[in-house]
């Protein structure tokens, strides 16, 4: 958990002044809201509900000063002055709103809204909008159309509202108590109305799907569902040999998590008219953001959770999971092999496997994967035609690893 | 032997390497398994005195060439499933509800409507096709390939619903024991997996379909099942409870469902008056059956390049195919004689309760007792005062109107083995 918020503390320094701003209003209005909604839920839960709060608004002011001192030591440098998410703001703006009033709008019953909705509060970083748009409006660029296509930006809302469901059958999967710095769905609501909430989302995406009307690119959206949910059943299990099980990590790091950008990018592409090859650059170029991403996002399940906590509880080896940093440690460590297959399930296992992992190169090598997939993004990205949408996506693998400051 | 009885089992378990891995599996676990399917599908054969119907189903199978399931070789085959077959040996000792529900897959006995894509089949075959490159898409039996992937997701799409809704509600100290918190909160993220399994699967399978009117109108199905368990009081563990019934006047539904389904299409011609009893019970039904089975109907014919007044016709046909079968299931019972009689458990909201709460809202007191838990209710009590009541006509009644609606849309069709078996399912749900 506060791997994710720190995680989205941080991507946000690159984020502008008046989105920040714009943001702290917004969250502080949302936190009422939501209070309202927590008080079914029990008191302690309410407490550290509004300590968790209190943390990210506290983040969003360090980084708001941040965010000066980083303007200050790169303006010479033309890249890293471009934000994408103040490029797109015109576009980002209304991301949430839109889907939550399309979820509002199939049902009556009030509680399914309120489930339905409970994550598109404003409060999550839209990268997958973010990136997705951005490459609609790269492609466009690119083949001289004009402006954003309407269907362009569902394809967004789309990304978001898979990435959504797919939390919501997390969190009941996971049974986690918190997520985004609120109580999770699971811990205020029902498993049962929680999974049927998670359906809902998926078929009011999928109506939308079907009214984008383009038979090649409702097959590639549904693609992404069917990986996330083979990606899960991989996570179940584990391989025996340290080949194929870090073969087995990645083929489930992509479906989990790579699947989604890749693909929504390449519905993009293809709904801009682009041909064969232009699509393949920005699946590919999707799909090395999707893998870099889950690798840091892996990486700071170890490094973060060490800086808030002071103590090691990685959350992925509590779930049993032997993430990157984890395979990698194992060639030093041959012992975490016998870890790894028993799912860190025995006292001090998880605490043990922590510990030999900051020992060993663990965290450099998964650090430097994840780099090799941005330099390959952003030579796809290179491939094309220059626009300010084009250098962000230039930008977009700088800020996934800047997460790791 | 039940699990051998099944064609779709039996041809899978003679198929290839893959297949015994499978069958290790399914043996491995199942004895006990194979046990109870083979009981409980006896059990039903007696207890519903109807042989036709099994028979019925039969028949109607050999008309599409098919096996009533669609629980099929591919999806049994694929790695996935076989990774459940293995996590499910070790939830066996745990009395998790998803294993009911995996066993009613295994389970061939028709009663249980496992019969949905067939249904879907005969209506395709019923109704032909036109301007269709019938040499390519056409299997011998004169259904579609389109319509068949059809009938198999609108399957997958029913069954993953029920892996969903097996899920437990776990609440705080609910199990003191962690041992039994593991077993059903690994049992939940089984059957909810599963379940995901299968509605990503429907999803992709639909998209090849290429057919974006047919993606939209099946996925409003799946908003409608799941919106049906939102529907009404619920107690912890979401079995739903009446409520107050709303006056006519208060609108329920939204136009955005087609052909304005809340509504039991016009009078039906018995003349049953719409009362806020009926109107509750079919929206319920409408949303957890009658939307899926009517829109697959509908999708078939969508697919076979008819006009939206037959694909009205077909949506018609199941939803109403589906609403006289619930109210056969909900009379059950209540009816004498039968072994249910002696105080087991039924649904709350199934018609007679209903319509009795209409007529004398007084029983209200008794179900009230449930709103944490149904098993709080006295169910033998309020059994005596529903028989005693008029719920029993009414419902019986409700399940006439019901199948006649849905046997007056066959007409529509012309005479063909297709249409002979669809109507010989319905006549054989007629219990006089």
């Amino acid at each position: 958990m506060a791997s994710r918020i720190t995680s989205g503390a941080r991507l946000c320094v690159r984020a502008s002044i008046d989105r920040l701003v714009c943001n702290l209003s917004r969250s502080r209005h949302h936190n009422a809201v939501d209070t309202a909604a927590v008080s079914r839920g029990s008191d302690r839960m309410l407490q550290c509900y509004q300590k968790q709060s209190n943390r990210i608004r506290s983040d969003h002011q360090r980084n708001h000063c941040r965010r000066f001192t980083t303007l200050q030591d790169t303006d010479t440098d033309s890249l890293s002055s471009i934000d994408p998410y103040r490029l797109l703001d015109d576009d980002l703006r209304d991301v949430y709103t839109d889907i939550t009033r399309e979820l509002e709008l199939n049902t009556n019953q009030d509680e399914l809204r309120t489930i339905a909705t409970y994550y598109f509060d404003g409060q999550g970083k839209a990268l997958r909008p973010m990136v997705a748009i951005l490459m609609a409006h790269a492609i466009n660029y690119h083949m001289n159309n004009n402006g954003l296509d309407k269907k362009q930006r569902e394809v967004a809302m789309i990304a978001e509202m898979i990435h959504s469901a797919s939390l919501i059958h997390d969190d009941v999967i996971d049974q986690s108590d918190f997520r985004r710095g609120k109580p999770s769905v699971n811990a205020l609501w029902s498993h049962k109305k929680v999974a049927m909430a998670g359906d809902y989302i998926l078929a009011v995406t999928s109506m939308m799907i079907a009214r984008l009307n383009h038979n090649d690119v409702t097959i590639t959206l549904s693609q992404i569902i069917t990986d996330l949910v083979q990606g899960e059943f991989m996570q179940l299990g584990s391989k025996e040999t340290e080949n194929e099980r870090f073969a087995h990590y990645l083929t489930k790091t992509y479906r989990k998590t790579a699947s989604l950008i890749a693909n929504s990018v390449k519905a993009e592409a293809m709904l801009a008219g682009a041909d064969d090859q232009l699509v393949d650059v920005s699946f590919e170029y999707g799909r090395n953001i999707g893998l870099a991403f889950q690798l840091v996002d892996d990486l700071l399940d170890f490094v973060s959770s060490k800086d808030a906590m002071g103590k090691p509880t990685a959350a992925d080896l509590k779930l049993g999971l032997a993430t990157a940093p984890v395979l990698f440690a194992c060639e030093k460590y041959p012992e975490l092999n016998a870890m790894i297959m028993r799912r860190f399930q025995e006292p001090g296992d998880a605490e043990r496997a922590f510990e030999l992992v900051h020992k060993s190169q663990g965290l450099e090598q998964t650090r430097f994967l994840a780099k090799k997939h941005c330099l390959e993004a952003t030579r796809l990205a290179g491939k094309i035609a220059e626009s300010p949408y084009q250098k962000s996506l230039l930008v977009v693998p700088d800020l996934i690893v800047n997460r790791m400051k | 032997m039940n699990v051998a009885r099944s064609p779709t089992a039996v041809r899978m378990l003679r198929n290839g390497p893959a297949s015994r891995v499978v069958r290790r599996r399914l043996h491995a676990s199942s004895p006990a398994v194979v046990a109870t399917t083979a009981t409980q599908c006896d059990g039903n054969r007696g207890r519903l005195q109807k042989p036709d119907w099994n028979r019925a189903v039969s028949e109607a199978g050999k008309v599409v060439g098919y096996p009533s399931s669609f629980l099929s070789l591919r999806w049994l085959l694929s790695d996935e499933i076989a990774n459940v077959a293995l996590h499910l040996r070790r939830m066996v000792s745990s009395n998790h509800p998803l294993l009911k529900t995996v066993k009613g897959l295994f389970n061939n006995c028709q009663s249980n409507m496992q019969a949905w894509g067939l249904i879907v089949l005969l209506v395709s075959k019923a109704a032909g096709h036109i301007n269709v490159d019938s040499s390519a898409d056409e299997d011998k039996s004169g259904v579609l390939r389109s319509q068949r992937a059809l009938a198999e997701i609108a399957e997958m799409i029913r069954t993953s619903h029920l892996m969903h809704n097996g899920l437990i509600n776990i609440y705080p100290e609910m199990f003191p024991k962690s041992v039994d918190y593991d077993d059903i909160s690994y049992g939940n993220k089984i059957g909810l997996l599963s379940g995901d399994y299968l509605l990503a699967n429907s999803f992709y399978e639909l998209s090849m379909l290429k057919n974006q009117d047919l993606m939209e109108l099946i996925s409003s199905a799946l908003r409608d099942l799941s919106e049906a368990e939102f529907v009404g009081r619920r107690d912890s563990q979401n079995n739903p409870l009446p409520s107050p019934f709303e006056p006519l006047n208060r609108k329920l539904g939204s136009a955005r469902l087609r052909f304005n389904p809340f509504q039991p299409s016009g009078k039906l011609r018995g003349g049953m008056p719409l009362t806020p009893a009926l109107r509750d019970w079919t929206r319920r039904n409408v949303l957890s059956a009658g939307s899926l089975l009517g829109k697959s109907c509908q999708g078939a014919l969508l697919l076979a390049g008819h006009g939206e007044r037959l694909q009205k016709q077909g949506f018609l046909f199941g939803k109403h195919l589906s609403l006289a079968w619930q109210a056969y299931l909900d009379l059950e019972p209540f009816l004498s004689g039968s072994p249910h009689s002696l105080g087991i458990s039924f649904n709350l909201t199934s018609a007679p309760v209903m319509f009795h709460l209409e007529h004398d809202s007084s029983l209200f007191k008794e179900i009230d007792k449930g709103i944490n838990s149904i098993q709080d209710v006295d169910y033998v009590k309020v059994h005596d005062i529903v028989i005693k009541g008029p719920g029993i006509n009414y419902t019986k009644q409700l399940q006439k109107e019901h199948s006649e609606k849905a046997m007056e849309v066959l007409n529509v069709f012309e005479e063909s083995d297709a249409r002979t078996a669809l109507s010989n399912i319905i006549i054989a749900m007629d219990r006089e």
